[in-house]
């Protein structure tokens, strides 16, 4: 290790410009814009106090937003965390061959743009038309307006981000299940130990920091990816239904154009992230089993 | 005998997986040979019969196609060379140097892959549009740089180089730049090139900001144009929708195919703590 000070600068500077500029500098500013009333056009701006935050906490809408909020992430668990660690046992240690092509076959949908995954999945389930009508239609169900309908629309947005996290949290937990040595494995099946009790007693403990980075990403990119879909094709409807903590920051902005409740918002879902991540440091990763 | 059957229906949930996830795909290419008729009458069935070109030759004839794929390609080429250029630098500053608040500095970084970006958009948005860089490429790419995964990444991999080869290096008294490039950078290509098709993957099929910033249609980049084919009310011109999707997901599937093996172990690594 050399110890130069402002040579390691110098190698950090052109990203810690960047950095500074578009990440930390916004983060303050939303904080400043948020004790303010304007629209992002007119030249002045009114100071207004805490009227932003204490509109949105009297607003009715705050408490579907949440509801809505930790709805999808509960259904984004299942589908992105829970059912990506059963399967990379499953492709782990269950099964001895064509491991590679599953791998690389899964994970083909998480290369492709969520634009293309919206449009794809709004024909997917198109009422009228679509597939997924068809085929319920055959066996006698009348197919539901997927993005109309409050809770149905939540799930199909679930569904077209879930198409594309589950490849790539498949394979980031592949690599901490391969990472247990068969012969503990092997081992625990001459004592006659079930398939339970190997995953609960070897899998789990020696994969949990893996885990925990799959569940953290799960929600943090969950939340980030739901913008395409949301904003392609329900708009945050209908009626707000699939609008959520991370969309009414942009809905405020760029729709309503209320700079200071964008910003509120903004605000609010940080400490939200900021209580999250947190939580997960102090509470889950004490409960997690580091080797070294 | 009883075993190994016993162990291939473990192949049962994962063939489901696979039927799940290539469904959707299936209907994209079935959905983009098929005229209007086909595809309200035969939506079910997969193979287009017969399968028309028509589609596509709307895309090509009627849109001003090649200059979407030419500005999405420009944008991602430049978001890739920049962010592998800083990434490579903060990196090695992290396992070249000791030195002050370097566990402060590196989280710092770290941290902005964990917050969204949307709860970011519009101080973002505000700032461009005091730069004069709305509208532009260039407003489009600069917010993309600021990437913690990327410097992550490029830590995790000059990790592995052994530190005695460095410091041969340095005795030789070559400069901490021809350590990086000649040293560093030689051990690490494959590395830097799995990164490098990771993060143009992800410029190329970026929809959220290029929207708030491209107005102009001749500025759209590919995943934007798509929206145009679709409309909320239901007329949609599914098969041309559909023959943009597919260009528009055909270069990172290439890209793909072409170095599975570099991506996913990298993407691998990603998870890794340390």
């Amino acid at each position: 290790m050399h110890k130069s000070n402002w040579q390691a600068w110098l190698f950090l500077l052109p990203a810690t410009i960047l950095f500074s500029i578009f990440f930390y500098t916004p983060l303050f500013e939303n904080l400043f814009l948020s004790f303010f009333e304007w629209n992002m056009i007119s030249p002045t701006m009114k100071f207004v106090g805490a009227t932003n935050y204490k509109s949105i906490f009297d607003s009715a809408e705050l408490i579907k937003i949440f509801y809505n909020t930790i709805f999808l992430v509960v259904v984004l668990l299942f589908l992105n965390f829970i059912l990506p660690y059963i399967y990379s046992y499953i492709l782990g240690h269950l099964i001895n061959k064509m491991q590679s092509f599953y791998r690389s076959a899964l994970f083909l949908p998480s290369t492709i743009s969520l634009a293309v995954a919206s449009i794809i999945f709004l024909w997917f389930y198109n009422p009228i038309a679509g597939p997924l009508s068809i085929i319920l239609g055959d066996i006698g169900i009348a197919s539901p307006r997927w993005f109309k309908e409050d809770g149905l629309v939540i799930i199909a947005i679930a569904s077209i981000i879930a198409w594309k996290s589950f490849g790539y949290n498949l394979i980031v937990m592949l690599a901490a299940m391969v990472a247990v040595p068969n012969e503990l494995i092997e081992a625990a099946k001459l004592e006659n130990a079930s398939n339970w009790t190997i995953f609960k007693k070897i899998i789990v403990p020696m994969t949990s920091p893996t885990a925990l980075y799959v569940f953290t990403i799960t929600v943090v990119f969950g939340l980030q990816y739901m913008l395409v879909p949301v904003n392609m094709i329900t708009q945050g409807g209908p009626d707000q239904g699939s609008s959520n903590l991370v969309y009414v920051v942009y809905q405020y902005a760029f729709v309503f154009f209320q700079t200071g409740k964008s910003a509120a918002f903004a605000v609010l879902t940080m400490i939200f992230y900021v209580v999250f991540l947190v939580a997960k440091y102090k509470f889950l990763d004490k409960k997690v089993h580091y080797e070294n | 005998m009883k075993i190994n059957k016993l162990k291939s229906l473990w192949h049962l949930p994962l063939l489901l997986a696979l039927a799940v996830q290539f469904w959707p795909l299936i209907f994209m290419v079935s959905t983009s040979f098929k005229d209007m008729n086909q595809i309200f009458q035969a939506s079910l069935n997969p193979l287009p019969m017969p399968a028309t070109m028509v589609n596509y030759e709307t895309v090509l004839n009627n849109f001003p196609f090649f200059t979407f794929l030419y500005n999405t390609f420009f944008i991602a080429i430049l978001v890739t060379g920049l962010k592998l250029i800083t990434s490579l630098l903060a990196a090695f500053a992290f396992v070249y140097y000791d030195f002050k608040y370097k566990e402060v500095v590196f989280n710092s970084m770290l941290l902005t892959f964990f917050i969204p970006f949307t709860v970011l958009i519009m101080p973002n948005y505000l700032l461009m549009s005091k730069l004069g860089l709305l509208n532009t490429p260039w407003g489009v790419i600069l917010p993309q740089l600021v990437d913690g995964m990327g410097i992550f990444l490029m830590r995790q991999t000059m990790r592995g180089i052994p530190k005695a080869l460095l410091e041969v290096a340095v005795l030789e008294s070559a400069s901490p730049l021809q350590v990086l490039y000649k040293v560093v950078l030689h051990l690490v290509r494959p590395s830097v090139i799995a990164v490098g098709i990771f993060f143009f993957i992800n410029a190329w099929n970026e929809y959220f900001w290029p929207l708030l910033v491209l107005r102009d249609k001749a500025m759209y980049t590919l995943p934007l144009a798509l929206q145009m084919f679709i409309s909320a009310e239901g007329g949609s011109e599914w098969g041309i929708a559909m023959a943009v999707a597919m260009l528009t997901c055909l270069p990172p599937l290439i890209l793909y195919f072409v170095s599975q093996r570099f991506i996913l172990n990298t993407f691998m690594q990603s998870g890794v703590k340390g």
